[in-house]
């Protein structure tokens, strides 16, 4: 037999052994197809400018003059938007969700006659704004600017408006004066500046956290495929006296990884040239959000390794859950980024409750009516992912 | 199987009927089994693959419960299990192994020390307490699978298949720990598909075949046969001739 010959013979048996492999099989076509699913729908907006809405937006005017209530009002009939009474109701509003800009026109905005002054605005945005619909918000707002600035020009030049403008260079008398400030929420509410790290470090800390499957999932597995199992029940221990040895040691797993990544965060990432972690966190909230997400991750782990009957089905079917999870939570995709109906399903994803109440906690402003809600999910989830762990350790005939 | 013993042991346990069927299969794994077990008795516990050997096992160590029938313990025995698997963790050291599983147990740390020390010593472990249990040869392997065993210090031992893939000196050496355990005072159950091993070291032999006792007693009894079949010329034949040649699943 010639050595082609011999090749063409393995390659079928590869070929018989992959199609008699699920785990193997998942993992190359399941996973990615999920995987291209998840992604698809979650960056669906944010390669394209077509169809980038304006955000609903509320005003706040605390410029006197008429001109601003005027403005203001034509915006608000033309594009829509509502108008509130004080820098507090808009925050307020930005917080429920019920609006996602806000546009505060402050006291002065119209400098010299009919010439309204960028500086004096103030653009407040909400954490879940697509970046470019909060662009297309200054964009118009600008453009609207300009337009009342040449009215005001026009209407000052009177019959000789034409003489005047012939002679003006291109940027002369249009250009409004300084820039608007534009500032998020969580700026607004901590006092601090949003940095890359501070976003980074509690999105990547959930998703690590989640993978202590992989290792909890081999200890399990290997415990009951060689029998361990069943003999530390024969030597009087509760399956779930096992289950809540395992929780413990990974939990305080989770603890490690979170030390690590602070460390990183704190004193790696800045040595690099980026910007430091800020770590004065309310310890409390920061405290209660670890334990709920650690204890929903280890939850998750055990769930799946209990329910797998070897490795490499646990490792697939974690590490493909994990990611899927972490795509629809926003770590992966941050949340403005994603179409309106995606940031819902992301709503409902253990490492998104994760998420919103870890950067409530990271961004220095925690606010229990958000945080709270999330700790009590991840805690529901982990203590049903527990219950469903339970049933195949008791039953050690599988 | 104990009945006929010419100097009666204290019995330490007896089965009476005991069925047992596995979800999604359509006959039991056992089917009205009934056997007593005494003090300082070796009980080879024979048959095919698929016979209920291991079910059997995880009748009497309570891993499983019988769906009829009943086991009765005598007092309450103190019944150890040695699967056939190296049921232990290979990343920890022999010497870590045990540390774990007797600290595992209701007693106290002197007594903890002692069982520690003793086991060590039985099985020959000294050398290798403080080997990551995935560097031992085979041999060292089983000898650290019992020890484990007998750190609970048995009433009841069971040994599923406790000499697979060991080589003859182990094997000697695990067959003279079984005889000493009966020697102490406990009750063994010996499986084990090696008929030279059950005629060296048991003093009754109990064939199952199809969840059912095919025959059971004391060996040279049964080697006699009765009046039907036999004598047979060893506990092989006698084997075949109950369990017959067909191949099983």
């Amino acid at each position: 037999m010639n050595a082609l010959k011999q090749a063409l013979l393995i390659a079928a048996k590869e070929w018989r052994l992959l199609w008699r492999n699920p785990q193997a099989l998942a993992s190359l076509f399941l996973m990615p197809a999920a995987f291209l699913l998840v992604m698809s729908f979650a960056l669906k907006n944010s390669l394209t400018t077509d169809d980038i809405a304006l955000p609903h937006s509320a005003w706040v005017i605390e410029d006197p003059s008429p001109l601003a209530t005027t403005w203001s009002g034509d915006w608000i009939e033309h594009k829509g938007g509502q108008r509130l009474g004080t820098r507090a109701q808009l925050q307020q509003a930005l917080r429920a969700g019920s609006v996602e800009a806000g546009v505060i026109v402050r006291e002065g905005w119209v400098g010299a006659p009919g010439q309204p002054r960028a500086d004096r605005i103030e653009l407040w945005l909400s954490h879940r704004i697509h970046p470019a619909s909060a662009a297309r918000l200054r964009a118009e707002i600008n453009a609207s600017m300009l337009q009342l600035q040449v009215k005001g020009r026009v209407a000052a030049a009177g019959p000789f408006a034409s003489l005047l403008l012939e002679g003006a260079a291109p940027t002369e008398g249009l250009a409004a004066p300084g820039a608007m400030s534009i500032r998020y929420l969580y700026e607004i509410e901590s006092g601090r500046n949003m940095t890359a790290v501070q976003q980074s470090v509690p999105a990547w800390l959930i998703f690590g956290m989640f993978f202590v499957v992989i290792p909890l999932a081999g200890v399990l597995i290997q415990e009951r495929n060689d029998g361990t199992l069943a003999r530390l029940v024969t030597f009087g221990v509760s399956p779930s006296a096992i289950l809540g040895g395992k929780l413990v040691a990974f939990m305080a797993l989770n603890w490690v990884q979170l030390l690590l990544m602070l460390l990183v965060g704190r004193w790696l990432v800045p040595a690099l040239g980026g910007d430091a972690l800020y770590l004065e966190l309310k310890a409390g909230w920061f405290l209660l959000m670890v334990f709920a997400t650690s204890a929903s991750a280890v939850g998750l782990a055990l769930l799946i390794a209990a329910n797998t009957r070897s490795f490499d089905h646990a490792a697939a079917l974690g590490g493909g859950a994990n990611v899927v999870l972490a795509a629809l939570a926003g770590i992966m995709v941050p949340r403005p980024l994603m179409p309106a109906a995606m940031q819902n399903v992301s709503e409902w994803s253990p490492m998104g409750w994760a998420l919103d109440g870890m950067q409530a906690v990271f961004l220095g402003a925690p606010d229990a009516a958000l945080v709270v809600p999330k700790v009590l999910l991840l805690l529901a989830f982990a203590a049903a992912c527990l219950l469903l762990s339970l049933r195949p350790l008791r039953q050690l005939d599988r | 199987m104990v009945s006929t013993t010419p100097e009666p042991r204290s019995v330490l346990l007896v089965a009476e009927g005991l069925r047992y069927q596995y979800r999604r299969q359509t006959t039991p794994a056992l089917d009205d089994v009934g056997f007593s077990l005494a003090r300082g008795e070796i009980v080879g516990l024979l048959g095919p693959n698929g016979s209920g050997k291991t079910t059997l096992i995880h009748l009497m160590n309570g891993l499983r419960s019988a769906q009829a029938g009943s086991v009765r313990s005598m007092g309450a025995p103190v019944v150890a299990w040695v699967p056939q698997e190296y049921a232990f963790y290979p990343q920890l050291t022999c010497g870590e192994n045990l540390q774990f599983f007797v600290s595992l147990l209701a007693i106290s740390a002197a007594d903890r020390g002692a069982r520690l020390e003793h086991v060590v010593s039985a099985c020959v472990l000294h050398e290798f307490v403080d080997r990551q249990a995935r560097h031992c040869s085979g041999g060292v392997r089983r000898r650290l699978n019992i020890a484990i065993g007998l750190l609970q210090k048995p009433d009841l031992l069971l040994l599923d298949e406790p000499t697979v893939g060991v080589d003859p000196q182990t094997r000697l050496f695990l067959l003279d720990q079984v005889r000493q355990l009966a020697q102490q005072g406990a009750a063994v159950v010996y499986a084990t598909h090696y008929m030279e091993e059950a005629m060296a070291v048991c003093d009754e032999i109990l064939i199952l075949d199809h969840g059912r006792v095919m025959v059971s007693g004391d060996l040279p009894t049964l080697l006699k046969g009765n009046t039907a079949s036999g004598p047979f010329a060893n506990l092989e034949a006698l084997f075949m001739h109950h369990t017959r040649r067909s191949l099983r699943d």
